[in-house]
């Protein structure tokens, strides 16, 4: 599974500007209700809670009143180099499909947690029970994405049956699948954001914005250095929002800001 | 030919190079992975045909319009309404979860009544009808004896309920506390017409004193579009916003600037900057300038600073902020949507009318109301001026005369209202609770109807709380109640329970009210029908007063006792008094927000050291008269020191599973005191004391 780094020519991605994000969590309930993610009684037992997208709270580590908080909704990266990929014996998780999105066939799955181990942003999740739902929620389930029963590892998939929805209708229009125009194809969390915070499309068309986005001068990736490649980009014009984001040590000299966007990208 | 070893280890080494080139093996692990996935208990996907049908929230106090996503006629789930001004596409966190809030485990599924042995038995309409029908005919042509409370804050419903009240001989018609009642006493106060609402879109200078704007505020789904829009992505924001209060909020969060402030000091910060204003050249043709200017000027900074804890440079730089804007809008309110000061609330305002952002496109705007169609119906000023938490301390205290017959619509008073009001509504010798959940108040209940969820009914949404436009929608049932004994709107059983009692309110159904507001609205009801707004950017009224008697008066309102603040903070995902924690939200809950059945209260390095208390600890935090809440302490640097921050809606003792238990409810320490010169309680200002436990 080694070797040169895969390119596509469409490449989904996201911008999300943490300055714009305030926490409300809008983005993880439109999560959960479009990928039929279960309830779970004990929320607060937190290594067992499944989160395809979870929002974290950052603080610039002042105290009051110089503090400074910024949150940070962190869904599959999507990375370029992968490293769960590689370490998954029952391939169930690839990148080799046209967009860029890693998949994560379920039914291969029995739950070795390799990937888990091997991913930096700890975006996957393990099946710790049965999806249960209360009497008659059930109902409700979208007929779009699969229900996991417990022992699988589950993530993020930048809601690809949308994808799947987008290229067909562009079809049934005569139009070209793999040239979508902006919005044809968005994640859950994206269309839901009250603030906009999220912008989706493909980095490699220069005609989304989130391929200008990328460029920004704002613009970094989480732990950047790991080589990961992430496909999702965060913006934030506070420098300590992105040192933290690149976990620079406290003393660390970073010098000039150097835009990271778009370093293998377009 | 005999076995011998080198035969076993041909036979071995052959058998796993076959198994290297044979598929069976991997088929075999496939086919295991696979049917060992494949339990029965696992919900299979159901297919079908999508649709996308409009509609607006009435379980989300932000009113957010949705589109909910039906698969063959099933509810899927719910997104925003890109076609909708209440959304633009987007969705609250709690609208988010409507559709599965249909299946909740507290969903009342049919008319309950409270058995002898407490517990709940359940009969039909007739004999539930038939009961309350019964009761109310002692309770007719009293001024006392009848009271209701209602949670709804923008239904028409509003006029069937009151009008009722009013027919049956009373006027204890009472809303559950929230931003739209002390805006609209303050606007009463200053002389202003129709409705006091707030712009943001198209400002370049935004701000909050105290109102969580972009959490839990108004119609916070619209603002946050204004704000979303302001602030291009990887661009210098076009709009500055700032926000006040005494912990960084999701607004503070947002916000360029986050200036603390003690909880409840709106009113000195509004006046202090009202100072600065003036001496820097504002004016007002308000008839009471002369007396404003000379209260304002008892707030200078330095009194600022003592009052409210804004250093007297923050204070310079909001009012410069404020003065070299173009169009500014100052939004005040209380720091978790209820309880807020009427005084702070005009005072606010009056900023508005200092920087000349009144009844113009951006800033404060006489929103004009719709007419009544239930011609009995109470007049607004007159539901807005009924104190429901100074009645029901009244009650308590013995100094008003309890009802008999206590009816709730879609609120939760038990729960929600300051203090601990359970043992006053308990005195009521039959209370009915018409709900949507088993919640605090539906459990006391002596009978329970059950209410539809919005997607199920029929029902409309005026003008939320604060909106810059006069906005009109109308809610059609997206589909069949899931709970067919609960498909009864509880303005059907109004108007049945009227028209028995002889107090015939002018209509048959509460969809036929629903036509008549349409048409006095000037709605195409086509349109609304299907799923547009009517919106209105008309104003209206002449000058009004800056309220300054009014808001000299209050600042002889008792100081909080306590040695530390108390600073609560409503987040829409964590649900509402009547929804509690919805099921799926409850991820939502962080690490430090909440440890099994304890909640975490948060507060700074400094204050914690004054307290000696330290991460993790046990605390009981007390207010006056013996109130007392379990926690665990946060140090969190999101709060001004001095101040202890704490959650509202957690710490239920109804609901369910999801809800039930977790955390404790804020609102028992909650202190409210009847604001001199406005005459509505608040609640902003508790003193607590930390202790461990």
């Amino acid at each position: 599974m080694s070797g040169a780094q895969q390119s596509f020519k469409i490449l989904w991605g996201m911008a999300i500007d943490l300055d714009k994000c305030t926490g409300c969590g809008a983005c993880m309930v439109a999560c959960q209700a479009e990928n039929n993610l279960a309830p779970e009684k004990d929320a607060s037992k937190k290594q067992r809670v499944m989160n395809w997208l979870k929002v974290f709270e950052l603080s610039n580590g002042k105290p009051f009143p110089d503090h400074d908080t910024a949150y940070l909704p962190r869904p599959c990266q999507q990375c370029g180099n992968p490293a769960c990929v590689p370490v998954c014996p029952a391939t169930v998780t690839k990148k080799d499909e046209e967009g860029g999105i890693i998949s994560q066939v379920y039914p291969r799955c029995f739950g070795c947690r390799y990937c888990m181990a091997a991913c930096p942003y700890k975006a996957r999740y393990f099946n710790w029970y049965d999806p249960e739902w209360p009497q008659g929620w059930d109902k409700t389930l979208s007929p779009d994405v699969s229900v996991r029963p417990r022992g699988v590892v589950e993530k993020c998939t930048f809601c690809h049956h949308r994808w799947m929805k987008a290229k067909d209708k562009a079809r049934v229009a005569g139009n070209d699948p793999y040239d979508l125009p902006e919005g044809a194809y968005v994640t859950s969390c994206t269309e839901a954001c009250p603030n906009g915070a999220i912008v989706f499309g493909d980095l490699n068309n220069p005609k989304h914005l989130v391929h200008k986005l990328a460029h920004s001068e704002y613009a970094f990736r989480l732990l950047e250095r790991l080589g990961m490649d992430p496909q999702v980009y965060y913006l934030s014009r506070r420098e300590w929002v992105r040192r933290l984001g690149n976990h620079h040590l406290e003393n660390e000299k970073t010098g000039e800001f150097t835009p990271l966007g778009g370093g293998h990208h377009g | 030919m005999g076995i011998d070893r080198r035969s076993i280890v041909k036979f071995l080494i052959g058998g796993a190079v076959g198994s290297m080139f044979t598929p069976t093996p991997w088929i075999l692990t496939d086919d295991i992975s696979i049917w060992t996935q494949n339990w029965p208990w696992v919900p299979k996907n159901i297919k079908g045909v999508d649709a996308y049908v409009p509609t607006v929230s009435k379980l989300c106090p932000s009113a957010t319009a949705m589109l909910v996503r039906t698969v063959s006629g099933r509810p899927v789930r719910t997104m925003g309404n890109p076609e909708h001004p209440l959304s633009g596409g987007k969705i609250s966190p709690l609208a988010a979860t409507e559709v599965q809030l249909l299946y909740s485990p507290s969903r009342i599924k049919r008319p309950l009544r409270k058995a002898s042995d407490g517990g709940w038995k359940e009969i039909s309409w007739t004999d539930a009808l038939a009961l309350l029908d019964e009761k109310l005919g002692f309770v007719k042509g009293s001024a006392t004896r009848l009271a209701v409370i209602s949670g709804d804050q923008t239904g028409t419903v509003n006029e069937v309920l009151s009008g009722f009240v009013a027919s049956m001989g009373s006027k204890q018609f009472f809303l559950m506390p929230s931003e739209a009642q002390t805006l609209a006493r303050a606007w009463e106060l200053m002389g202003g017409a129709g409705m006091p609402g707030f712009e943001t879109a198209g400002s370049d200078y935004v701000l909050a004193l105290g109102a969580d704007i972009l959490e839990s505020w108004g119609a916070s789904t619209r603002t946050r579009r204004a704000y979303c829009e302001a602030r291009p992505h990887g661009e210098v924001p076009a709009a500055t916003y700032a926000y006040v209060g005494p912990s960084c909020t999701n607004t503070a969060v947002g916000a360029d600037i986050w200036v603390a402030a003690k909880p409840g000091s709106q009113a000195a910060v509004a006046l202090g900057l009202a100072n600065l204003l003036i001496k820097a050249g504002a004016t007002s043709s308000a008839p009471d300038f002369a007396a404003f200017k000379a209260l304002a000027a008892r707030f200078e900074p330095a009194t600022v600073a003592q009052l409210a804890g804004v250093s007297e440079a923050n204070l310079a730089m909001l009012a410069e902020g404020l003065q070299k804007a173009k169009a500014p809008v100052v939004i005040p309110g209380s720091e978790f949507g209820q309880g807020g000061s009427v005084a702070a609330a005009a005072a606010g305002m009056a900023l508005n009318l200092l920087l000349g952002a009144y009844n113009q496109k951006v800033g404060l705007r006489a929103v004009p109301e719709f007419a009544p169609v239930v011609e009995k119906a109470m007049a607004r000023k007159d539901v807005m001026a009924n104190d429901l938490a100074a009645y029901m301390q009244g009650l308590a205290e013995d100094n008003k005369a309890r009802p008999e017959i206590l009816i709730t619509y879609e609120a939760n008073p038990v729960y929600a209202l300051p203090g601990d009001v359970a043992g006053t509504v308990a005195k009521i010798p039959f209370k009915v609770a018409i709900a949507q959940f088993m919640d605090e108040t539906a459990t006391m209940a002596d009978l329970v109807l059950p209410s539809p969820l919005g997607i199920e009914r029929y029902d409309d949404v005026a003008t939320p709380a604060g909106c810059g436009v006069a906005i009109y929608c109308l809610n059609t049932p997206v589909i069949d109640a899931v709970n067919p004994a609960a498909n009864i709107h509880g303005g059907d059983v109004i108007l049945g329970l009227a028209a028995k009692q002889n107090a015939n309110l002018g209509f048959n159904s509460f969809k036929d009210v629903l036509a008549a507001k349409a048409k006095a609205v000037g709605a195409n009801v086509a349109d609304l029908t299907a799923g547009k707004a009517f919106v209105s950017e008309a104003v209206t009224g002449a000058q009004p007063s800056l309220a300054a008697e009014a808001i000299a008066k209050s600042l002889e309102a008792k100081a909080p006792e306590g040695a530390y603040a108390l600073a609560a903070v409503n987040k829409l995902g964590f649900g509402t008094a009547t929804t509690a924690v919805p099921p799926q939200n409850l991820k939502l809950v962080r690490e430090f927000e909440l440890a099994g059945t304890l909640m975490y209260v948060h507060l700074n390095k400094a204050t914690a050291a004054k307290a000696g208390v330290a991460q993790g600890q046990k605390v009981t935090l007390k207010a006056g008269d013996g109130k007392a809440i379990p926690a665990l302490v946060n140090i969190s640097e999101m709060v001004m020191d001095g101040v202890v921050m704490a959650p509202c809606n957690l710490g239920h003792t109804a609901f369910d599973e999801f809800a039930k238990g977790k955390g404790a409810n804020v609102a028992r320490l909650f202190t409210a005191q009847v604001e001199p010169g406005t005459g509505l309680s608040f609640w902003t200002q508790t003193g607590v004391a930390i202790e461990k436990a």
